[in-house]
């Protein structure tokens, strides 16, 4: 659906973005993160073509962006930029209307009143874009966005400065996106956001640190980990398990982490041995580190995480 | 050409909202439309000397060598023709201050109020989004040209002498006006977009309009001076330099209106 080859991007001097390739399949939520100025907003505007890259090639539906393709393979993107970049002196529905008429739509008017229906803005249609509040303003930019029905959507952080309730409306949107069919970049420093929603992550860093899915991301950095709460003090049990050959247990109170990774060791092995062992277990829980701590590791490996 | 009537129909609609942008062009056409009404009418009616009756009798007979149309006119009317004539250089200012207004409005502004992303993103190519913004300069251009020779010659019907208005009412007089009054005004809004793409800060690129207007004054002191006569054929030449200035700025701004110098370097 869109792909993206050895993308490097150089700003005079500068290299923004550096040997960049990944693939994007009908259907799937990609995210891109990274920190600030790695690259997240540069690799957004070359895939949607509104900048080229230094070297690199990006393919929409195999027909690859050039200066003379550039312009009809926009029509098959929306692009939410980071700003919803509304005109404020026209109204909701007036700003829609020259989005509807810029992609050449059939019927303009009626493609308007569908998208402010489907967002619920039909009431707000005659104000002025100046009045709305900021989340309102983000809705009629996604609605502007989706107007000429793309197949394949970009957001750049579609849920920034959003109340929670907007934000679970937009993320509530991007999983209707995906149930149809299209195509969803997502961007964004929301890591929670990603968590619920993306099927695959790409973190960036000027160059692209790893792309996989979060659950792959997570297997390959960290080893899985139970945590065991007990109804009583944890520490001499867990110097029975480092006696069994579990070598990485820690105890804190009435709880113990053990992470099961090199070790025969199996869930109802634990809890069985713990039962012999004397001990009242409570609750046994996998626990998987968030995406965060796998973010932070993949941007620090050496562990300097500030 | 339907991308372009698109987006010129909301730079039209947003203008229609800004209407304030016009009142410093508008101050332009009413000052320039009172002076030569003080130098040629209430000067001497405050004074009591007629301007015929003084040294500027030898204009009259200047007007009358140059403009067998004048000779049917008394000299206080000839004098006075002569004074409202070199004025009428001085609209061409409301059409430039105009489109000067607008591309700081509807270009610059664009980027600056972060709206230009997303009209990027769409199928709109550079050649339509700078038509579409040269349209919505132009027709306001000429729309203050209709205002501001309205006025002018609506003040001279009224209290200028007989015969003065309908030597002003001429093909030359409408083609300052008209001709070179808005193409001047696109000159200012095309240069503003061509040095918009190459500087970092967009506001310098309003600076340059000031190339545009400082002829016009210039014009006109050219005039007064006996330097210049601004004369049917010389309108016609000073249009048609403006009509080619207009495309060569057209096809340079196409090539420096750089998306990405845009995108990446605005501050």
């Amino acid at each position: 659906m869109l792909s993206a080859t050895h993308l490097t991007r150089r700003f005079d001097h500068r290299i923004a973005l550096d040997d960049v390739s990944f693939e994007l399949a009908a259907g799937e939520i990609f995210a891109l993160l990274g920190p600030n100025g790695a690259g997240k907003t540069t690799t957004l505007r070359i895939l949607a073509g509104l900048i080229a890259p230094s070297s690199g090639s990006v393919y929409v539906d195999g027909e690859p962006m050039r200066a003379d393709t550039a312009s009809h393979l926009r029509a098959r993107i929306g692009f939410l930029t980071e700003a919803p970049g509304l005109w404020d002196r026209l109204t909701v529905r007036q700003n829609l209307l020259v989005y509807a008429r810029l992609y050449e739509l059939p019927s303009p008017r009626k493609a308007v009143e569908e998208a402010l229906a489907l967002f619920d803005i039909s009431d707000r249609g005659d104000d002025r874009a100046a009045h709305l509040s900021k989340g309102l303003k983000q809705r009629v930019a996604l609605a502007r966005c989706l107007l000429h029905n793309p197949r394949i959507v970009m957001l750049d952080e579609p849920t920034a400065g959003l109340d929670p309730e907007s934000a679970r409306d937009v993320r509530d949107l991007i999983l209707r996106l995906r149930e149809q069919g299209r195509t969803v970049l997502l961007c964004t420093h929301n890591l929670d956001e990603v968590e619920r929603v993306a099927d695959r992550v790409a973190v960036l860093r000027t160059r692209l640190v790893a792309v996989g899915a979060p659950d792959a991301l997570r297997a390959r950095l960290f080893a899985p980990r139970v945590r065991v709460v007990l109804t009583q003090t944890a520490e001499p049990y867990a110097a029975r398990l480092r006696s069994s050959g579990v070598t990485r247990v820690t105890a804190h109170g009435t709880s113990l982490t053990v992470e099961l990774k090199n070790s025969s060791l199996t869930t109802p092995d634990l809890v069985r041995t713990l039962v012999e062992a004397g001990a009242c277990v409570e609750s046994v829980m996998p626990e998987e580190p968030p995406l965060e701590d796998v973010y932070l590791k993949l941007l620090h490996p050496e562990g300097g995480i500030q | 050409m339907r991308r372009t009537i698109a987006l010129l129909g909301k730079e039209l609609a947003d203008l229609r909202q800004n209407l304030a942008i016009f009142v410093p062009s508008l101050i332009v056409v009413v000052v320039s439309t009172l002076i030569p009404v003080i130098v040629a009418v209430i000067v001497p009616a405050v004074s009591g000397e007629r301007l015929s009756d003084s040294s500027d009798l030898e204009i009259a007979l200047e007007v009358y060598k140059h403009d067998p149309a004048a000779r049917g006119l008394d000299p206080e009317a000839a004098i006075q023709a002569y004074v409202f004539q070199y004025f009428l250089v001085m609209l061409v200012l409301g059409p430039v201050t105009s489109a000067m207004a607008v591309a700081a409005s509807s270009v610059i502004g664009e980027k600056q109020a972060r709206t230009l992303e997303p009209l990027l993103a769409t199928p709109l190519t550079t050649f339509e989004l700078l038509a579409a913004k040269l349209l919505g300069a132009l027709l306001p251009a000429v729309g203050l040209s209709v205002i501001a020779f309205t006025l002018y010659m609506a003040v001279i019907a009224a209290v200028a002498e007989p015969g003065v208005f309908w030597l002003l009412l001429s093909a030359r007089s409408v083609a300052t006006v008209f001709l070179v009054g808005p193409l001047a005004g696109i000159v200012a809004l095309q240069l503003a977009v061509c040095v918009s793409s190459r500087v970092n800060d967009a506001r310098a690129a309003q600076q340059l309009g000031v190339f545009v207007i400082l002829p016009i004054p210039a014009l006109l002191v050219g005039q007064l001076l006996g330097f210049v006569r601004l004369t049917g054929p010389l309108i016609l030449v000073i249009s048609l330099f403006l009509v080619v200035a207009n495309g060569v700025l057209m096809w340079i701004a196409i090539r420096l209106f750089d998306r990405e110098t845009i995108l990446t370097r605005w501050k």
